[in-house]
């Protein structure tokens, strides 16, 4: 399908230009990365423990500073950014996190409104949209239920459910199917494919499932030691 | 549920360490009243003893009969910045002396002196040397006794007394925002994972402050409110106390409770709690300018 003519001027979501991360004195985890993702583009990555996934979207959804190099989102080199400009940026960016990191106190419903609420909404506003989602990931009559009370499964829809509720641009998942059966694992597929393709949002997903890799028809990052192996390799393509 | 004010707040509800904190600005805020409640009694004291004597003079003469008491109250009168002049007589004097030798009366062989009450006019300035001249100058062997002479040391001691009090409310008040800034940053250690999860949800720095902020603005009322009203009962018992022993206690017959006393009790729970969320404000700011 061709991109629409204004997105071809569009500069790329994520852009890593010889970026190197490092921890105090240790070994680089990341090393001379540069990385592209256009906007609306679907990208895995893959890689085994320890190769550095997990640090390198920790640089993508601004939790962690390059030690060397420059990351820029939207076009804009996140290094020369204000606080609040990069707490605006952070707020186009969905993440799912590896362990969901949900608020004990909050209930699932309170836990997928939180980007809203963040952004200054009032709940007037989004009670029916963030009720809608959670039914669509199947938490409709958990509502209401903390964390400590649901399965490892309904805390990651809670995640994941958190993650969509902005619309964002970049979304940005860490092993999203991990703790869900294969059923509820393709549904979310189709969710992250659906944003993906309708709203333009670039989707970054890390994981170790290669056979859901090879059911999409993605490009692939593939980490090793710090170091990109492979580029835009494509899942069902390989 | 609509509103904002019904929102779950995104910070957890109060644990054991707000509570001991909360404990700890009560009792800052109970002593930090009672100090500023004890700088204005001084005042109170201050003018209490001292508009009654200013202007007041005594005059002893040394064996003097009945005659020459009455001339020199006549002459002291009489002078220039003289308001008025009184001879007390020995049934007075003996009142006075009552509380050295009971009611019984004073030792038939006692020697009194004779004492004349003098009330100088407003604005005469120190006549006290004046009388005392005149008198000589007459023939009369007397003492004159400005009054204003000890009371500008009682205003001194009670000045230091004052400033004394007000060192209190100024470090009562600094340890209050210290111990605070101490139990916010302690807070924000502990509710870490919130605040990053917070923060990478796109959060502003004032977003999360304002929450903490919120927090300790709260306890700050409340726990300033409480010691107020400890503070309150305090100074209840002590004019009570007061009340009960009349004229037995040095101080305590100066103690009273007015307005102004009442506008401290109020206004110490409301600065206790801008103490608290100045503190949160400017740590929490602090702690996050450090993160990415």
């Amino acid at each position: 399908m061709a991109r629409p003519a204004s997105d071809i001027f569009d500069p790329p979501s994520v852009r890593f230009d010889r970026v190197g991360l490092r921890f105090d004195t240790a070994d680089e985890v990341l090393s001379d990365l540069n990385i592209s993702l256009d906007k609306g583009s679907f990208t895995f990555l893959t890689g085994a423990s320890g190769a550095g996934k997990s640090s390198l979207l920790k640089l993508v959804y601004l939790a962690l500073r390059p030690t060397s190099g420059e990351v820029s989102l939207f076009g804009r080199p996140t290094s020369q950014l204000k606080r609040t400009e990069l707490s605006a940026i952070r707020r186009r960016i969905g993440i799912v996190f590896q362990e969901f990191r949900l608020l004990d106190h909050l209930t699932a419903y309170e836990n997928a409104a939180l980007p809203l609420r963040v952004a200054g909404r009032r709940d007037r506003e989004y009670r029916e949209d963030v009720e809608e989602l959670l039914r669509w990931v199947g938490l409709g009559e958990r509502l209401h239920a903390r964390p400590a009370t649901l399965s490892g499964g309904e805390q990651q829809r809670v995640a994941i459910a958190r993650a969509l509720v902005g619309k964002p641009d970049l979304l940005i998942a860490d092993e999203p199917t991990g703790n869900v059966d294969p059923d509820m694992g393709a549904r979310l597929m189709r969710l992250f494919s659906e944003l993906n393709k309708r709203m333009g949002a670039t989707v970054i997903i890390a994981t170790h499932d290669l056979s859901l890799v090879r059911r999409m028809n993605a490009p692939v990052l593939r980490l090793q030691h710090g170091l990109i192996v492979r580029d835009a390799e494509f899942g069902a393509a390989s | 549920m609509t509103g904002r004010r019904n929102e779950v707040p995104l910070l957890p509800m109060s644990d054991a360490r707000e509570a001991a904190l909360f404990f700890v600005v009560c009792a800052l805020c109970f002593l930090a009243s009672l100090a500023a409640l004890s700088a204005r009694a001084t005042y109170s004291a201050a003018a209490d003893w001292t508009v009654s004597v200013e202007g007041e003079l005594t005059v002893r003469l040394e064996s003097a009969d009945s005659r020459a008491i009455a001339e020199a109250e006549a002459l002291v009168a009489a002078m220039p910045g003289v308001a008025s002049a009184r001879a007390i007589d020995r049934d007075e004097t003996a009142a006075l002396l009552a509380p050295w030798f009971g009611a019984d009366g004073l030792p038939a062989g006692l020697p009194l002196p004779v004492l004349i009450e003098v009330t100088a006019a407003p604005g005469s300035g120190r006549i006290a040397s004046d009388i005392q001249r005149r008198l000589a100058e007459r023939g009369f062997a007397a003492t004159v006794d400005d009054h204003s002479d000890w009371a500008g040391d009682v205003r001194r001691s009670l000045g230091v007394l004052r400033l004394a009090a007000l060192s209190a409310v100024a470090l009562l008040a600094a340890t209050a925002i210290a111990v605070i800034a101490f139990a916010t940053h302690a807070a924000l250690l502990a509710r870490r994972d919130i605040v990053e999860v917070l923060h990478l949800s796109g959060a502003e720095d004032r977003f999360i402050a304002n929450l903490f902020e919120r927090r300790f603005w709260i306890l700050g009322l409340q726990a300033g409110t409480v010691g107020a009203l400890a503070a309150l009962g305090g100074v209840a018992f002590l004019v009570f106390a007061a009340g009960s022993a009349p004229g037995r206690a040095w101080l305590l017959p100066q103690l009273r409770f007015d307005f102004w006393d009442f506008a401290i009790l109020v206004i110490a729970p409301v600065i206790a709690g801008y103490a608290a969320r100045g503190a949160a404000r400017l740590t929490v700011m602090r702690e996050l300018s450090g993160t990415v």
